[in-house]
């Protein structure tokens, strides 16, 4: 915390953040019209073509018989990873005190929100008959895995949505107050309204830490859980390939890669797009790609775990899995996941050039299209080898290839995810203002003086 | 040099015999056996049995020449192939089998061996024939279940010269019990005199959950008759019905879920959403505070 300043260079400086963090609020020009546009259009084509599954069912998809996983389901568990970011980011960084991650940690937090609310979306496009949804609760297994991961995705998403909203709160009273005559006043309404009679009392800012920490500590668990019950979807089988015990950690470490390239890329974008150089800095890019390369680190040591073991022994139904990842029909998309996602970020960016805030943004995009399709490559090959012998079936059921409906749907969930970060952007500040404001030495109540 | 080519020859030569010589030499002590077993109905109906059983899948129907095509081809019991073979060579050749044809040596007693060549011979040209296969005359077969002493009564008449219908005597009633795959014969009967016969369902037959069982009552290929389906009859035992899951397991149904399991996702659950709903009630107190 800087040293306290006088009344008036507080004033001054707070006006000055409001002003900067107001500016994604306020900022409205034909591109946001036309990134709205883009968004709508591109999720309608994706909501048309899952009008087209309702209506036809499952067979428009390439799923068949033998492949009944496929891209929907490798999609959701990249969401799942992308959204475990929010838990790393704003709860465990926090709780080890370190200071840097605070200024991130609601672009975390929007990231964490959007990816967990698609995944629990992309899961019902993968079922045949979504009106039937309700049965999953109605007559679930609580033996199952799957009863537990619908669980655990809906309480992460609501312990999400309370992590985002209560640091808003000061927040949203500070723009109820201090906000200028540009923002619209419907969302100054919402503002009022969302902000709950926010006075800046001692006792409110007492409850606020209290809640926080709270969350922060029921998150870790929760966090942890979800991509571990994900993987446990695959790992409690016996398919070769899934049949392993260290796919939840091996997932969680995966979790982290596409996640911290997830919240660079938008810190990117906020920072570029809405002036934000001085609050997203070449410092805070510099310690993401340090953390960056850390859990790229970890996720290298399982990935070695995961193929050098069963490499080694090659078991005969391991053995075929194995050969096709390596030397078969995905050893391209294999080695290029491996390689764009992991080696080269690895190697680039231990250097302080390649963590500045454009290289590392090109690295993240990378880094996010190959954990994608590294999920696609858990997901898919391993259906394609059952133990059983594949017969006397036709020739498309024993290989998997999306279709043109699949394509349609899933780039409507990232256009979807898209959306949901936009909205949060366009709605609320992107850094907790407060806190920021309370880093640089402004006491709480000038924060919390009303408009003069 | 040359003794080991002239061996090398002459097992090369003895190899391709196996399969495709003419001569199957019998040794002469074999030869001249007589068959201990007397030329009678009786022997040559039990021959036929045997016969079926044993050789007809690859030596077919008599006098139909559907053997199958094998090489050699294992000929008809009519051919002369077949008939020109002494008795003792076709009991050395049953009994020795070779290349193909198998050796009955240790499946078939050296008694029905030679009552199987009774058989055989019943299509010698040169003997009087005692089986004749008559075709099949029209009968109408009656049965019911007698639930209570495990019973099947059966009544059979067949169609006489005369176009009307006679009890049927002595005819041999298959009783069998319909199974998913195909029927299991459980018993045979005799019709007495009066065209009747009663058939003692065994203690260990095994029906459905329920012990039910179907019934088939059939008589043999020499009568033409619809076969009697006795449904559901209540004669046998109660399937046993293995509990698929008895235990607790992982994985098993809400009804078998292991305690700690249910305990462990309850209480985890339950744990995370009292503190989401206390993380609630306080966003509710600072509601309450700022009204004041």
């Amino acid at each position: 915390m800087d040293k306290v300043k006088s009344p008036e260079e507080s004033r001054k400086l707070l006006d000055k953040i409001t002003f900067d963090l107001t500016r994604s609020i306020v900022k409205r020009d034909e591109f946001t019209n036309f990134w709205y546009f883009l968004l709508i259009i591109f999720a309608l084509v994706g909501l048309w073509g899952w009008g087209i599954q309702i209506r036809d069912g499952l067979g428009v998809t390439g799923m068949r018989d033998y492949v009944s996983w496929g891209m929907y389901i490798a999609n959701f568990v990249f969401f799942v990873a992308v959204s475990l970011i929010g838990f790393l980011i704003s709860s465990a960084l926090h709780l080890l005190k370190i200071k840097w991650s605070k200024v991130i940690s609601r672009v975390a937090e929007q990231v964490a929100i959007a990816a967990v609310a698609l995944a629990g979306i992309i899961i019902v496009t993968d079922m045949g008959r979504p009106d039937r949804f309700l049965n999953v609760f109605l007559h679930g297994r609580f033996a199952s895995p799957i009863i537990w991961d619908v669980t655990v995705v809906t309480t992460y998403l609501t312990i999400s949505v309370l992590l985002y909203y209560l640091p808003l709160i000061p927040d949203l009273a500070l723009l109820r107050d201090k906000g200028t005559d540009d923002i619209p006043q419907w969302k100054r309404n919402i503002y009022r309204i969302l902000a709950l009679g926010w006075k800046g009392h001692a006792e409110q800012y007492k409850i606020v830490a209290h809640a926080m920490r709270i969350l922060m500590i029921l998150i870790i668990p929760v966090g942890l859980s979800i991509h571990t019950v994900t993987s446990w979807l695959f790992a409690a089988t016996l398919r070769s390939g899934w049949d392993t015990t260290i796919f939840g950690p091996y997932f969680v470490a995966g979790a982290f890669v596409a996640g911290v390239a997830a919240v660079i890329i938008v810190m990117f974008l906020y920072r570029t797009r809405y002036g934000l150089k001085d609050y997203f800095e070449d410092y805070h890019f510099n310690m993401m790609g340090k953390l960056f390369v850390l859990v790229c680190l970890v996720y290298l040591y399982f990935n070695i775990n995961e193929f050098l073991v069963p490499g080694y022994k090659m078991k005969t139904a391991e053995s075929i899995h194995l050969s096709n990842l390596f030397t078969g029909k995905y050893s391209t998309m294999f080695w290029a996941t491996q390689f764009f996602g992991l080696l080269l970020p690895i190697t680039l960016m231990v250097n302080k050039y390649f963590r500045r805030p454009v290289p590392i943004t090109i690295i993240s995009v990378f880094v996010l299209i190959a954990s994608w399709f590294k999920r696609y490559i858990i997901v898919i090959p391993t259906l394609e080898h059952p133990f059983l012998p594949v017969q006397n079936v036709p020739e498309n059921f024993q290989h998997y290839a999306p279709t043109s409906i699949e394509l349609m749907i899933t780039i409507f969930s990232f256009m979807a995810a898209l959306l949901i970060i936009t909205v949060l952007a366009k709605m609320f500040p992107v850094i907790t203002i407060w806190e920021y404001a309370e880093e640089k030495g402004i006491s709480r109540e000038i924060i919390s003086e009303p408009k003069k | 040099m040359k003794k080991q080519i002239i061996l090398t020859l002459v097992i090369a030569l003895m190899s391709v015999s196996q399969g495709f010589a003419q001569e199957w030499l019998v040794p002469d002590d074999q030869k001249t056996l007589t068959n201990p077993s007397e030329y009678n109905l009786s022997n040559v109906k039990k021959g036929k049995d045997l016969y079926i059983k044993n050789c007809k899948s690859c030596h077919g129907d008599p006098g139909k020449h559907n053997g199958l095509p094998l090489v050699p081809a294992p000929p008809d019991v009519v051919s002369e192939k077949m008939q020109n073979n002494t008795d003792g060579e076709l009991h050395f050749k049953i009994t020795k089998g070779r290349g193909g044809m198998p050796q009955f040596e240790g499946t078939i007693s050296d008694d029905d061996r030679w009552r199987l060549i009774n058989f055989i011979r019943n299509f010698d040209p040169s003997r009087e024939q005692l089986l004749v296969d008559a075709p099949p005359k029209k009968a109408k077969l009656l049965a019911s279940v007698n639930e209570v002493e495990k019973k099947v009564e059966i009544f059979a008449e067949v169609e006489s010269a005369n176009g009307s219908f006679v009890t049927l005597t002595d005819a041999t009633v298959k009783i069998s019990a319909k199974k998913a795959f195909g029927n299991l014969p459980i018993g045979e009967v005799l019709t007495n005199a009066d065209g009747r016969a009663e058939y003692k369902i065994p203690e260990t037959l095994i029906g459905d959950e329920n012990g039910m069982v179907n019934i088939v009552v059939q008589l043999d290929e020499a009568y033409v008759t619809d076969n009697v389906v006795l449904d559901a009859a209540k004669v046998g035992q109660l399937k046993p019905q293995p509990k698929l899951i008895k235990k607790e397991i992982l994985w098993s149904t809400n009804e078998n879920i292991q305690t700690w399991l249910l305990l462990s996702y309850l209480g985890a659950v339950g744990a995370a959403w009292a503190a989401i709903a206390y993380v609630v009630f306080q966003i509710f107190k600072i509601w309450r505070l700022g009204k004041e």
